[in-house]
């Protein structure tokens, strides 16, 4: 498949490439819920004192997969979250997996196995996704590929240069510790199209590895999809699973591999035309959000998303005061939407558009203050095809678009909904305000559905014919 | 301005309740056309493209102008007045409709208004030209849903409406101009080819019409046309003409190339995929061929875009299964 669609939204306040050090908070209020995981075995009771990377509770769903305690601290269970109170101020000594018997599982499911669930207990695991369903892969099960990411398109989301730059070292040894879990899977290293003295850097060191090809892709939103990339390598979600992960999960498995150390800290990206100093923060899972913004300088009246400007989630202070551990970034928008006379009819000298309507297609690009402005009325849909060509899946989100509002799922499935990678720019360059990344994502789970529906019955039939 | 915001932020909330509640769509049309509705996201993705279906008319309105303002030159300020009356019909009834149903008043007439009165002959009596728009945007569109969901283009269909059943003295009406260089006899929007094909090049690169709908619909014109006057110059050509003379004039004469830019290119009646665009455009080119060629009418450029219209569906049908054969592997 060739790279098409993408666009990279004009959106002004990237992140700069230095990573900044916060002064410890109070409190940590670690979520319990994050977009993937469900940690609904807590293990801990409340007012227990903890140390750092201590298990807290685990997904029982999705192989026991822990959330660990980022500091040493005193817990107290909530509903939704964990509070550490009481931190410890001295760096005490992180636990080291000695909690989880190796011995006794590598005994039971060989080296490989054992590192595996290694990575599980020590948090590098919650790194990986499957590049089709972005769901968390199994542990024991081998991948026919893995797709290693460096970089990151969305505005604005923790870039890799930034992550990688002082720790290549880490960096390289994590690929060889994950082809260590392997028997003979390739590693794509999928590497931005630009001529950087890091991306050579990267490219020089990875020459000797015969296991890592290096994959170029271009630079537009969201042509580093793990999906998109699996596709543009010819690999198909039917027969296994290819594992995805970015620089902080290779970064992680060395960690845990190398050092038997938990993965606690993450670098956050914080930028958007709503903050006066968007930068990246070393912070952990649990960090109260408002102390972020305030040291970014987020403002006045401003809408906080827990990702990136086209698929994050809009944050409420109220319902989660602590940073989650999937979370990458905060993307602070202006939270207006200015009315000017007959805006609609202005040139657009300063507006940039999808679509070749502004005069500031003459203008080389810029970025842009751009808020949470809708910008038009919400209409039926007349066809104009931007979604289809923005689209990087080479779906047509206005033909399953019609289908769906219909009721049709058969047919929005027939149509190849399930290529959907939920980028969100169908729902961005929109003129008729169609809100068709909620429709797709209700599309998919009604079609993931049916499928576990109709397999369910399938292996009904086949024990009632086996019993016959 | 701000003077004005304010007015309409105070009197906004007298419309949501009350007698006042049923003229609500009115009070938006008027509010958003001035200061577009200050509408923000509730949901991801949190910041939107600022390209609205009002900017996206007003590409086609733009194109319009130089063409209308043609009109006016060649036909007098008759024009205006016709345009004039389509509009107060078609916002009229638009506006019932938009009331009835308590939905948002639609951007579609805006294009609508402007186009039908320039595929109507200059001299075509008021009452007429109302009656056509009033069936063009009830039955053209209003009854399917409004602009986006109709499936026959509403200024079309109020001029076959006027030619079939109103049976106005069509012909007459048509060549009682004169033509001048650059210019060819016909309805008031279609006289002056230079401009209409200019429209024609902005509208493509603005995004707002689609090249292919254009390019096979006049190229299968062109080559059948070409074909025919090589094949039977007695018949089909011109004396001392060669094809390709007699192709090119083809073009240039009546409704043709108007037909292509305006009418047979509105991306809400043509197919929704580009292999179906292209199929369209053939069937239209195929059928202005035919019906000039061989059949009684002067002019078949309506018929063949209404034909095209009801065809879209098929040609979208055939392109959706070749899509989806190319995408069978992947995934």
């Amino acid at each position: 498949m060739k790279p098409r669609g993408g666009y990279n939204v004009p959106l002004g306040g990237r992140p700069g490439p230095e990573v900044e050090v916060l002064p410890d908070p109070d409190a940590l209020h670690v979520p319990l819920a994050g977009r993937r995981l469900k940690f609904t075995d807590v293990r801990v009771r409340d007012g227990q004192a903890v140390r750092p990377g201590q298990v807290l509770a685990v997904d029982p769903e999705r192989y026991d997969v822990p959330l660990l305690a980022p500091r040493a601290g005193r817990v107290t269970v909530t509903n939704k979250a964990l509070v550490l109170r009481d931190l410890s101020q001295e760096q005490e000594e992180p636990y080291k997996g000695e909690q989880f018997d190796h011995a006794a599982r590598a005994e039971a499911a060989g080296a490989a196995g054992a590192a595996r669930r290694k990575l599980v207990d020590l948090g590098a695991w919650q790194f990986l996704r499957d590049a089709f369903s972005g769901q968390l892969p199994d542990p024991a099960g081998f991948p026919r590929a893995v797709v290693v990411t460096t970089m990151s398109y969305e505005p604005f989301s923790a870039r890799g240069d930034v992550q990688v730059a002082k720790r290549l070292a880490s960096f390289t040894r994590g690929l060889e510790h994950i082809q260590g879990l392997l028997e003979h899977q390739p590693i794509y290293l999928a590497v931005p199209a630009a001529k950087s003295e890091l991306a050579e850097q990267v490219r020089r060191t990875v020459r000797g590895y015969a296991y890592v090809k290096v994959v170029t892709i271009p630079r537009r939103y969201p042509l580093d999809h793990p999906a998109l990339i699996a596709r543009r390598l010819g690999l198909r979600s039917r027969g296994g699973s290819i594992w995805s992960l970015g620089v902080a999960g290779v970064l992680a498995v060395d960690r845990a591999m190398t050092a038997s150390l938990p993965s606690t800290v993450r670098i956050v990206a914080v930028g958007g035309p709503g903050v006066s100093r968007p930068t990246h923060v070393k912070v952990c899972a649990g960090w109260p959000i408002r102390e972020i913004l305030d040291a970014c300088g987020a403002a006045g009246n401003v809408r906080v998303l827990m990702g990136g400007a086209l698929t994050g989630e809009a944050w409420s202070p109220e319902d989660q005061p602590g940073l989650c551990g999937e979370c990458t970034s905060l993307t602070v928008l202006r939270d207006e939407a200015p009315r000017k006379l007959f805006g609609w009819a202005r040139p657009g000298w300063s507006r940039q558009s999808f679509s070749p309507h502004y005069v500031s297609r003459l203008r080389p690009s810029f970025t842009e203050r751009l808020g949470t402005a809708l910008g038009g009325e919400r209409r039926a849909c007349v066809s104009c095809q931007l979604c289809e060509r923005a689209c990087p899946a080479g779906i047509w989100p206005h033909l399953i678009h019609k289908h769906l509002l219909r009721g049709n799922v058969e047919r929005a499935a027939a149509l190849r909904l399930d290529l959907c990678v939920e980028c969100g720019l169908c729902s961005y360059v929109c003129p008729s305000k169609i809100e068709l990344l909620d429709q797709f994502r209700a599309g998919r789970k009604a079609i993931a559905g049916m499928a576990a529906e109709q397999d369910g019955q399938t292996r009904e039939h086949a024990r009632k014919e086996a019993r016959q | 301005m701000s003077l004005l915001l304010g007015l309409m932020g105070r009197i906004g909330p007298k419309f949501n309740r009350g007698n006042l509640r049923a003229l609500r769509p009115a009070f938006d049309a008027i509010d958003s056309f001035l200061f577009c509705a200050g509408h923000r996201t509730d949901r991801a993705p949190h910041v939107r493209d600022p390209n609205n279906v009002k900017r996206y008319t007003l590409a086609v309105v733009a194109a319009l102008l130089p063409i209308i303002a043609a009109a006016v030159y060649f036909f007098g300020w008759r024009i205006v007045a016709m345009i004039g009356v389509t509009y107060v019909t078609g916002l009229a009834i638009e506006l019932g409709f938009a009331m009835f149903r308590k939905e948002a008043l639609g951007e579609g007439l805006l294009v609508t208004s402007l186009l039908y009165p320039l595929i109507l002959p200059p001299q075509l009596p008021f009452w007429m030209t109302a009656a056509g728009i009033a069936f063009g945007v009830v039955v053209g569109k209003e009854l399917f849903g409004g602009t986006g969901r109709n499936f026959l283009n509403p200024a079309l269909a109020g001029r076959c409406f006027l030619q079939i059943g109103l049976h106005a003295d069509w012909s007459s009406l048509l060549f009682g101009t004169a033509s001048a260089s650059g210019v060819s006899g016909g309805c008031a929007g279609e006289v002056c080819s230079v401009l209409i094909i200019l429209a024609g090049v902005f509208l493509v690169l603005a995004g707002v019409v689609n090249w292919r709908t254009i390019l096979s619909l006049l190229g299968s014109f062109a080559i059948l046309a070409g074909v025919a006057a090589w094949a039977s110059p007695e018949a089909f050509g011109r004396p001392g003409w060669t094809p390709p003379a007699v192709a090119a004039w083809h073009l240039q004469a009546g409704g043709l190339l108007f037909g292509a830019v305006f009418l047979a290119a509105d991306p809400a009646t043509s197919p929704v995929s580009n292999l179906g665009k292209w199929i369209y455009g053939v069937t239209i080119g195929a059928s202005t061929f035919l019906i000039r060629y061989l059949s009684g009418c002067v002019e078949g450029v309506m018929f063949a875009i209404l034909l095209g219209n009801v065809a879209a569906p098929l040609c979208d049908k055939i392109a959706t299964h070749v899509h989806l054969r190319k995408l069978r592997y992947e995934g």
